[in-house]
């Protein structure tokens, strides 16, 4: 429940608020239009807001410098096959410690979240050692498998807390009604908690397509994902803005679209479940 | 009833084998690859892992090393200031906007947009952002002020200032809008009984709306906190490092002399210490926080 105030005083807080918002969003902002501008517009002292003469060369000479739609295919996959492996592994898991916790069911979930608190360069030669042993460098299965992993924890976190909202009498009441394990699973828990999932699929997805660690040491060529394609750009074009910009915007885009279109799962999954 | 026993036993099983996989991954991989990682920061290995045991030696190299001093120094930097401004931001643009707001999931989405965005991304706008010639420093100018002088990231002495601004505006969104619904869900009557004992609005933030806060201002410290150490792209995208060895930073540190320095021995030696330094902060604290609750 919000604090009552008067209009006068909501009004000037919508104002405030919408102009922090835009402050936060004005780099993002920024960065789209730079991308439509020509590089001598790019870099104009005054800066031009609106009025250039909008342009695609950018993204036309970035295609065409660097395949564009591999590293977002690589993205796709690598984001979306981590994310669905993740979810196998982890639902089981989270399902157990909702439903039939034990006495160390806490202390396991705590042990897995601090792994995750833990900086990845621990255990990134170890990764390297078993990736070169089985032939899984700059591959996208290999990758698949490390962000899951790396993730795991928040995953089965997240649905742990989505789970536990549910009462186990319905799923006591499936069982009673002679209901396998797996269907108890797959045909009551799950589409309960499809609210949870899909925050859940959202916030793993976005982690795993935003992750540079990993992908930039683990990938060469043909794996590489969207943050190696825009890594690339970071140093050679240093000083072309546009051109810059128009990467970024490519690189950006797919999550800034998906986000707009599940802005409830969004919130609810960036804020790690927080946000109800 | 007669079957009830079994099946709890069933169950009770299924529950373990399903969490196996799970438990199993996070078993080999995170603490078989740390325990890896710290026996072997005790050889003298170069471009491969040799076990060839030579001590403390790497340790005494690595405390000596003037990069890995300036690390831990910008990171202590980075991760306190992180912490403190994003929480303090983050607490009063929350408590401002604590009412319904026009298209408030638009808004929330805005505000949680740079957080959605990868450090490589956060660190190339920023690059760009702070650099003099066209950033801010120039508009700024350009408005008047002539003799306007911001330029973080070519001054080595306040150049990871420069990479805590990128870090302050993709994580103060999330902490914000944890903060904003950790308000919501305060009783209104909480406020009418403050006002009416006539305690000012302050007061009663700091002593009564704060405490109840505890639980998004632990979520927020997991997730802000787990960022900060693994600050790497940011630096890698936005300064590389620069200007010299100004801003660099312990995972940075690492990465570089395990691949580029061809010594793995100093690098997983500077690994451990990291791992060392989180343990030492986090396990006391997370067993206090969750610890206490597992037997309340």
């Amino acid at each position: 429940m919000a604090r009552a105030v008067t209009t006068q005083r909501k009004v000037t807080n919508t104002v405030i608020a919408w102009g922090v918002g835009l402050l936060i969003f004005f780099p993002i902002l920024w960065t789209i239009l730079t991308s439509f501008k020509t590089e001598a517009q790019a870099i104009s002292d005054p800066p031009l807001f609106l009025f250039f003469d909008w342009t695609l060369e950018n993204y036309a000479i970035v295609q065409e410098r660097s395949d564009y739609m591999r590293f977002l295919w690589n993205s796709v996959i690598i984001a979306g096959g981590s994310t669905v492996l993740g979810l196998v592994v982890a639902v089981p898991a989270a399902w157990s410690m909702a439903f039939v916790p034990s006495r160390r069911t806490k202390d396991v979930l705590l042990w897995m979240l601090s792994t995750k608190m833990l900086p990845a360069v621990g255990v990134l030669y170890p990764i390297y050692l078993i990736f070169i042993r089985l032939g899984l460098l700059d591959t996208r299965g290999g990758l698949v498998i490390v962000i899951m992993l790396i993730n795991l924890p928040i995953i089965v976190w997240m649905l742990y807390t989505y789970f536990r909202e549910i009462p186990g009498e319905i799923l006591e009441a499936a069982r009673m009604d002679g209901a396998g394990l797996r269907e108890e699973i797959l045909y009551v828990l799950t589409p309960m908690a499809v609210p949870g999932i899909a925050s859940t699929l959202l916030l793993n997805f976005i982690l795993a397509w935003n992750e540079a660690f990993w992908t930039l040491n683990l990938t060469a060529a043909t794996s590489a994902p969207l943050t190696a394609f825009i890594a690339s750009y970071s140093s050679p074009e240093g000083l072309f803005y546009a051109k810059l910009s128009a990467a970024s915007t490519m690189a950006i885009a797919p999550i800034l679209v998906l986000g707009w279109f599940s802005q409830k799962q969004l919130v609810r999954g960036l804020t790690f479940g927080a946000v109800k | 009833m007669a079957s009830g026993r079994p099946i709890q036993l069933f169950r009770n099983m299924t529950a373990k084998i399903a969490a196996i996989p799970m438990i199993l991954t996070a078993l080999v991989i995170f603490v078989g690859g740390t325990a890896w990682t710290v026996v072997y920061s005790f050889t003298n290995s170069k471009l491969l892992p040799r076990a060839n045991f030579v001590g403390l030696d790497q340790y005494e190299r690595l405390w000596n090393t003037n990069r890995w001093i300036v690390s831990i120094e910008n990171l202590l930097i980075y991760g306190i200031c992180m912490l403190v401004l994003s929480f303090i931001i983050g607490f009063v643009l929350a408590a401002l906007m604590d009412q319904k707001i026009r298209f408030e999931n638009t808004f929330r989405t805005i505000i949680l947009y740079p957080f959605a965005l990868s450090f490589i991304v956060t660190g190339l706008i920023w690059q760009w952002l702070l650099n003099p010639d066209f950033g801010v420093q120039n508009v700024v100018r350009g408005l008047g002020w002539v003799s306007f002088e911001f330029d973080p990231l070519n001054n080595s002495s306040i150049v990871i200032y420069g990479v805590l601004i990128a870090g302050l505006w993709q994580g103060t969104g999330l902490v914000m809008v944890l903060m904003l619904a950790g308000l919501r869900g305060i009783d209104q009557e909480i406020w009418k009984a403050a006002r009416v004992d006539g305690i000012p609005m302050w007061k009663t933030y700091l002593y009564i709306v704060v405490p109840m806060l505890r639980p998004v201002f632990i979520t927020s410290i997991v997730i802000i906190a787990s960022g900060i150490v693994r600050v790497y792209d940011l630096v890698v995208a936005q300064t590389a490092g620069g200007p010299g060895i100004s801003s660099e930073v312990p995972a940075k540190y690492v990465y570089d002399y395990m691949f580029q320095g061809q010594n793995l021995g100093q690098g997983f030696a500077a690994s451990t210490m990291m791992l060392l330094a989180v343990a030492i902060v986090i396990i006391p604290w997370a067993y206090l926080e969750f610890g206490s609750r597992n037997r309340g």
